[in-house]
């Protein structure tokens, strides 16, 4: 019973109506979101799979093609950008609106980063060794495997934007925390996906069988 | 003038905890990409790759995305999602992969003529 006022009284803090699970339904939403993204994702990284097992005939010889220094910064990146994310619901929750600029700032900003060296090497495989979305079918997989999680980060970075942008209006303090939270989750989910592709696409490439 | 609150001692481990989880996942990606160097036998090291992305993924959705302190229930939505896609994408590797039959390829597809054409021309 106490558990229960406990939660009523954290929804109305936020804003938001009591649920029967006791969780919000922005949050519920967005794991039931999360959920079916999940099974997107894996259906193309299960089709590159199924084209990189059996390569067809003239599949182009991926160790001397992807840079995997270049890749590890870009994965980099998104690891700390997460960490980011995280500090910046914290810092809401307490109301620090400074300290939350500052973390959303620099979630962007690493979430900028990372869009960049993939665009880079986009460019790099484009121009270098012909390798467009219709050359070969790890071409297929490859661009639309790794351009649906540029999308998703695409749209994370101006969402958290919007947020860095909606401090300022002195309408945010700390009962926007479930709003951010929510948002942050989305921010995690792409870097979950990025450690699957990172070690999928990227890494077992570079076992010798 | 918004005001911060205090930092309690919760705040501060909460903090620390996030830190030493992100310094984790740097040294973890650091350890794959040494992996994949050593001259090891390919189900070894595509095994520790495997196994050290999933503690990347499990690290991440358990203290980032604050399953930890969330309810159960969240947990129990999200594995759904997550064991459906990873029954998919196993069905359709044992699909290919125990499949005594090669896929075929024809020379059309190795061209990579735009598909619209392809298809007028079937």
């Amino acid at each position: 019973m106490s558990q229960a006022v406990a939660t009523h009284d954290t929804h109305e803090e936020h804003g938001e109506h009591p649920t029967c699970t006791g969780i919000p339904n922005k949050k519920m939403f967005m794991w039931a979101f999360l959920a079916s993204d999940c099974m997107f994702f894996g259906c193309l990284i299960a089709t590159h799979m199924v084209y990189r097992i059996s390569p067809p005939p003239g599949s182009p010889d991926l160790q001397g093609i992807l840079d995997i220094e270049i890749v590890s910064i870009s994965t980099f990146l998104l690891l700390m950008s997460s960490l980011m994310m995280a500090l910046s619901v914290h810092a809401i929750g307490k109301n620090n609106l400074k300290s939350f600029r500052r973390c959303i700032l620099a979630t962007v900003g690493m979430g900028m980063g990372f869009l960049l060296i993939q665009s880079y090497e986009w460019y790099h495989f484009v121009h270098e060794y012909d390798l467009t979305l219709t050359s070969s079918l790890f071409g297929s997989t490859f661009y639309t495997l790794t351009g649906t999680h540029k999308i998703h980060v695409i749209i994370g970075i101006i969402w958290l934007m919007t947020y860095y942008f909606y401090s300022f209006s002195g309408k945010m303090d700390h009962k926007s925390e479930l709003d951010v939270e929510v948002a942050g989750l989305y921010w995690h989910f792409v870097d979950i996906v990025w450690i699957v592709i990172f070690t999928v696409v990227f890494l077992l490439e570079f076992v010798d069988m | 003038m918004i005001k911060p609150f205090p930092n309690t001692r919760d705040d501060i481990n909460r903090f620390y905890t996030f830190t030493w989880l992100a310094m984790f996942l740097a040294l973890i990606t650091g350890i794959e990409i040494v992996i994949i160097y050593i001259p090891a036998p390919y189900w070894l090291v595509a095994s520790s790759l495997v196994f050290l992305s999933a503690i990347k993924f499990l690290a991440v959705i358990w203290w980032f995305m604050h399953l930890k302190w969330d309810k159960i229930f969240c947990t129990i939505l999200f594995m759904t999602g997550l064991i459906l896609a990873g029954g998919i994408a196993a069905a359709l590797l044992a699909i290919f992969y125990f499949d005594p039959h090669e896929p075929t390829y024809d020379d059309d597809m190795m061209q990579g003529p735009p598909i619209i054409e392809h298809v007028a021309n079937v």
